[in-house]
């Protein structure tokens, strides 16, 4: 009885298990109040929308497993988006072989921020703070601010904006570099070795891990994953602009937090990561589908945004909150059990 | 329950399947959909449009929809026409930020069955069936010249503040101008044209050095709506109130304090409201078959009877906002 009540306190304790009920929650509570959310076109709506984000979160956990961040991923795409565009349009080259060139751009930023960060033992907020303007500002320099590439050919949008067995495109893709990130984090050595550089740096690098290297590795494919999102971006847009891409690290970032990532490092799933994603991702489209009621005097779906921005920030603090309350609930019930009499000690 | 991927799955599974038991999409109790998409929420300009927009839509009782971005994300707009899209909407009004890339979307509405409208900045051609022009750059440039002419006596030196030299709708207006200019002015001169990267301390200094370059100088000319207030500073601050005329492009309200003070003597805009009213009246029609492609006149409400020119719907000659008037109106 006691073990299966403690069981059970564990699984509510877990960080993903509250997410999970705030996700059922959000399902159930917007196909009541919300028009067509559940449709086919509103569920890939909801995908389609939110997947850069979504990539950018999956590999930015690895980046806060090891006690970092990475604050310059929404900039590397803008700056991959604009090359991409560059490529394709003025240099006539294949979406394709552009698309590769804008991950190996986005894998090249991602290793300068690996190497200020690692060689030159700078603090990864300071770094990618840098590069953040950097990289934005480089976009907007080759496109002199204003100029925008468009007029991609209908198979390379078909990226963006068609479907395969049913599903957008580009979940695919994502499904990909989800499955590939789950097997790294929680599957290979290198994974394991994110969490006990985020956990303790000296303490790995006495155990002989190559700290270096391994924190290296989590910026590069960041970078790389960046340079993707940007061409799928690209491809749902139909046009590369020096400002795609605005904002995202702090939403891929929230998605990570959320998630339950420690953002000190050490500890954190990847599970965690996708509920915290599908948790924004279902309340930023969620409640622009309320139009038949009102709050502040006008329809929820004319103030959807404000009001997700808001509540995105309620959710973090609550589920954050959640999860320490309930662990300390845990520990104080298996406190009072492993001592029959939980009375203070007075001195004999 | 160690292994919260497969409850992920699971849930991921359901919300697809549920979507694959309600795929069919309705509307709300028949009544027309309008939805307007302004260019950002936040903006006076886009808030008076919206003002326009309700009295139209409770005119003809249809229901109207107001979304748009917050921040520059050029995504945002594409995801709001999308969210549309699968909303059920059966009109689309838009303002366009990017040109080309909402257009990508405006094409899947156009596919869906939905009827699009732009207003404001147009969209590709392809993408939309009229846009509703809230003046041609011929009737700014006209409109411009004249007033500056009439507040001027018709003789002496003047000069324009421009956003910036490559802006491509500036230089259009400028053009105008100059046209205008020759046609029907011989006794004024265009003496220089000064860009103040549409920033008001810039239009400020930029006015302040065209004053001392050119003591002779009329008027300023500001074509940017943050160039008005900035030029009539510079006046104010030069004592040559009334004695310089300020006039150009921009907000009443922005406009307001200095119109009174009788430093800046004309504001010229469109009437905003009436922009959003027109907008979703031809949008209705639209959708209703009263307004069809290839159609040269548009009964729009309260406004009359509209020209359009090709598949431009004309809201008409701009308004010019002087001390008299400018309390008429709240953007």
């Amino acid at each position: 009885m006691t073990a299966t009540r403690g069981k059970f306190t564990q699984i509510v304790a877990r960080h993903e298990s509250v997410l999970l009920l705030v996700i059922v929650f959000e399902v159930v509570l917007f196909s009541m109040l919300g028009r067509n959310f559940l449709s086919e076109s509103n569920v890939s709506n909801i995908f389609r929308h939110s997947v850069e984000i979504g990539l950018l979160a999956l590999v930015m956990t690895p980046v806060i497993l090891t006690g970092g961040i990475d604050l310059s991923v929404g900039s590397l795409v803008g700056l991959c988006a604009v090359v991409f565009g560059i490529l394709v349009k003025e240099s006539g080259m294949s979406p394709l072989a552009a698309g590769m060139i804008a991950v190996a751009l986005g894998t090249f930023g991602g290793a300068m921020n690996a190497g200020l960060i690692t060689r030159l033992k700078l603090p990864p907020l300071i770094v990618t703070l840098g590069t953040f303007s950097l990289f934005r500002g480089l976009a907007e320099a080759f496109t002199k601010g204003s100029e925008s590439y468009s007029g991609f050919s209908d198979s390379f949008l078909a990226l963006g904006n068609g479907s395969v067995a049913g599903l957008p495109t580009q979940l695919w893709i994502f499904f990909a570099v989800a499955a590939g990130v789950w097997v790294l984090v929680h599957r290979t050595t290198l994974g394991r070795s994110f969490r006990a550089i985020g956990y303790a740096p000296e303490g790995a690098r006495y155990a002989g891990i190559p700290v270096e290297r391994n924190i290296s590795l989590a910026y590069v494919l960041s970078g790389a994953v960046a340079g993707l999102a940007a061409v799928i971006l690209v491809a749902r847009l139909g046009e590369a602009r020096a400002n795609a891409g605005v904002g995202y690290e702090l939403l891929a970032i929230t998605a990570v937090v959320l998630g339950g990532t420690s953002i000190f490092g050490g500890s954190g799933t990847i599970a965690g990561t996708l509920l915290g994603y599908l948790a924004v991702a279902l309340l930023n489209n969620g409640l622009g589908r309320i139009i038949s009621y009102k709050i502040f005097d006008q329809p929820v779906s004319s103030v959807a945004r404000e009001l997700s921005g808001m509540l995105t920030g309620l959710l973090l603090l609550g589920a954050l909150a959640a999860t320490v309350l309930a662990k300390s609930l845990a520990t104080r019930r298996a406190r009072a059990q492993t001592s029959p009499n939980p009375k203070p000690q007075t001195n004999p | 329950m160690k292994r919260p991927l497969f409850l992920l799955a699971g849930v991921l599974s359901a919300v697809l399947l549920g979507a694959c038991s309600k795929s069919g999409e309705s509307g709300s109790d028949g009544k027309l959909t309008v939805a307007l998409l302004p260019k950002s929420k936040g903006n006076q300009y886009f808030v008076t449009c919206e003002k326009g927009a309700r009295k139209a839509a409770d005119e003809l009782g249809v229901e109207l929809l107001f979304d748009g971005p917050t921040n520059t994300d050029p995504a945002k707009q594409n995801e709001i026409v999308e969210n549309w899209i699968s909303l059920g909407v059966d009109v689309i009004c838009a303002a366009c930020e990017n040109k080309d890339g909402i257009s990508t979307a405006l094409r899947k509405a156009q596919d869906a069955g939905i009827k699009v409208v732009t207003y404001d900045a147009d969209a590709q051609p392809d993408a939309r069936s009229f846009f509703v022009n809230q003046a041609t750059a011929k009737g700014i440039g006209d409109t411009l010249m004249d007033t500056a002419a009439e507040l001027t006596g018709g003789s002496g030196e003047f000069a324009v503040i421009s956003a910036t030299l490559t802006a491509a709708n500036q230089n259009e207006w400028i053009k105008y101008i100059k046209a205008r200019l020759e046609e029907k002015y011989p006794d004024m001169k265009l003496v220089d044209v000064k860009p103040c990267d549409d920033q008001k301390d810039k239009a400020q200094q930029e006015t302040t050095n065209l004053l001392s370059a050119y003591p002779n100088l009329k008027a300023v000319v500001a074509i940017c709506s943050p160039g008005v207030p900035g030029a009539a500073e510079a006046v104010k601050q030069a004592g040559k109130a009334g004695q310089v005329k300020v006039l150009g492009l921009g907000l009443p309200s922005e406009n307001r304090a200095y119109v009174k003070e009788g430093v800046t003597q004309a504001v010229i805009l469109w009437k905003v409201e009436d922009l959003g009213y027109l907008t979703v009246m031809a949008g209705a029609a639209l959708a209703e078959g009263k307004l069809a492609p290839g159609a040269t006149e548009f009964e729009a409400g309260k406004l009359g009877t509209l020209k359009i020119e090709g598949d431009n719907i004309l809201l008409g000659t701009p308004f010019v906002f002087t001390k008299e008037n400018i309390d008429e109106f709240d953007f």
